[in-house]
Parts: structure tokens; sequence; C-alpha cells
């Protein structure tokens, strides 16, 4: 008798673990759910008795319960929200992750924004310069011309400055000769 | 492996097993949350770009100071390129004068 008490003891605490009502355990489905209104209707707090039912020569014993705690709904929201606020802060790591690389990308790109600003200037400007340059080149050509030219008036000048320097010293030499004609 | 948890041991209430029940299955929880942030590598990945993006700094800075510097130079150009253009119109005169004096 006390062993088949004990094994349907056994065998209620199984059901009450597992999720699904077995067909062997049909005698405690209407004990936990009346279990389950007295844990949801705080003021029934009368500890259940174990009562012996006698079906078909199965004995089955109820199992003696402690009354709910009148906090227990409390007890159990504050443990999920700190298992939720536990959960966001993992995941809150890689999202701040994200979120720098997010902002060191932006930075980035504005940085790379007023380089371009810059070299499109500097493109504009040296097309520019190139434009004149190019309309300088006749202009330059003719300073070309004009430095050839100067140097070719500097060699007649050396020329003309070697022979007047020739006639001189022939006019030296002839003009004693002709101071004695005279 | 249940079965055997829930199996009432000697001298151990319902409420024990379910408490005991309850802190495994969060245990559970957040072993899981961590072993798919685990896996999924992000924390590496996301740490290596942005150290590769500190790398990579230098080297943009130096890239706008050379721009800048660039910049620079190209106005120094014009001043000098507007300094070119008005002494070289003096030029003509001087060929003048000089075809004259080569005659």
């Amino acid at each position: 008798m006390a062993a088949s008490g004990d094994e349907a003891a056994a065998m209620e605490s199984i059901s009450k673990a597992s999720v699904p009502p077995t067909a062997l355990n049909l005698t405690a489905e209407p004990e936990h759910k009346r279990e389950a209104a007295t844990n949801d209707a705080t003021e029934n707090q009368k500890a259940k008795r174990p009562s012996n039912n006698n079906d078909g020569g199965v004995e089955t014993a109820e199992e003696a319960t402690e009354p709910a705690e009148p906090d227990i709904n409390e007890l159990c929201r504050d443990m999920f929200d700190k298992m939720s606020v536990f959960l966001q802060g993992e995941l809150t790591a890689t999202c701040e992750d994200y979120k720098l690389l997010e902002n060191m990308n932006k930075l980035t790109s504005l940085k790379y924004m007023e380089m371009k600003d810059i070299s499109i200037n500097i493109s504009r400007n040296l097309q520019d310069l190139n434009q004149k340059y190019a309309s300088l080149q006749p202009y330059l050509d003719q300073i070309n011309q004009i430095e050839e030219q100067v140097t070719a008036l500097e060699q007649a000048a050396y020329k003309l400055d070697t022979y007047s320097k020739k006639l001189e010293a022939k006019y030296r030499l002839l003009e004693p000769f002709a101071r004695a004609r005279l | 492996m249940a079965s055997s948890e829930t199996q009432p041991r000697f001298g151990q209430s319902v409420k024990g097993l379910l408490s005991d029940k309850v802190t495994s299955c969060s245990g559970d929880v957040i072993a899981l949350t961590r072993q798919v942030l685990k896996g999924s590598r992000s924390q590496e990945l996301l740490s290596q770009a942005a150290r590769n993006m500190v790398i990579q700094e230098d080297a943009i800075l130096h890239s706008e100071d050379s721009l800048r510097k660039m910049s620079i130079i190209t106005t120094h150009l014009q001043y000098q390129q507007e300094a070119i253009q008005k002494n070289v119109e003096h030029s003509k005169y001087l060929q003048d004068q000089l075809k004259h004096l080569m005659k």
C-alpha cells in the first residue's frame, strides 16, 4: 500500500513537472488545475491536504503543497525584468560597436567630401593656369627671339669694339708720318 | 535528464525543485545568448574594423595636408602668372627696338 502510494506520488510529481498530462495521471489533472486556480487567487491560501482516492483498485494520493507566497507574482515580474535588462545589456554592446563604426564612417566621409572640394578647386585652378600659360606661349617665344637677338647684338658689339681698337692702333702708328708730311 | 532532475529527491520539496528548474532555465537562456553572440563573431569583426579605421586615419590626414599644400602652391602659381602677364606686355616694344637696332 505504502509502496503503491509512493509510486503514485512519484508519478504525480512527474506529471506536475512535465507539460502534457498523460493518461496515467488523469486523476491529477483536475487537482493540477485546482492548484493553478488557488495560485492565481491569492486569497485562497489553504494548504491542500493529502487525499486518497480509490479508482479501480489503484490508490492515488496528492502531495501536500505549501501555500503560494503573496508576492510571487512580483518576484516573477522582477526576475523577468532583470533577465530582460541583462539580455538587453548583452545586445547593447554589439549595438554600440556598430554605432561607433557608423560615427567613424560618417566623419571619414565628411573629411573625404572636404578633400573632394579642395581637389575640385585645385583642378579648376590648374586648368585655368594651363590655359593662361598657353596664351602666354607666343610671348614666351618672343622673349626667346629677343634673347637671340640680344645675343647677336652683343656679338656685333664685341666685333665693333675689336675693330675700333685695331683702327685706333693703326691710327696711332700712322699719325707721326701724317704730321711729318704736314 | 529532465525527468531525472524532476524526480522527487528525498527531503526536497516541489518548491525547491521548481526554483532549481527556474534557475537552470535562466542560466540556459543566458548561456544561449552568450553563445549566439560569440558564434556570430560580431565583436571580433567590429573591433578589427575599428582598428583598421584608426590605422587609416593617419594616411587620410596626410592626404588632406598634401591637398591643402597643393592648393596654396596653385595660388602662388596664379600670382606668378599674373606678374608674368604684366611684364610680357612690354616685350613687344623691346622687340621693335631691337629690330630697329639690328638694321
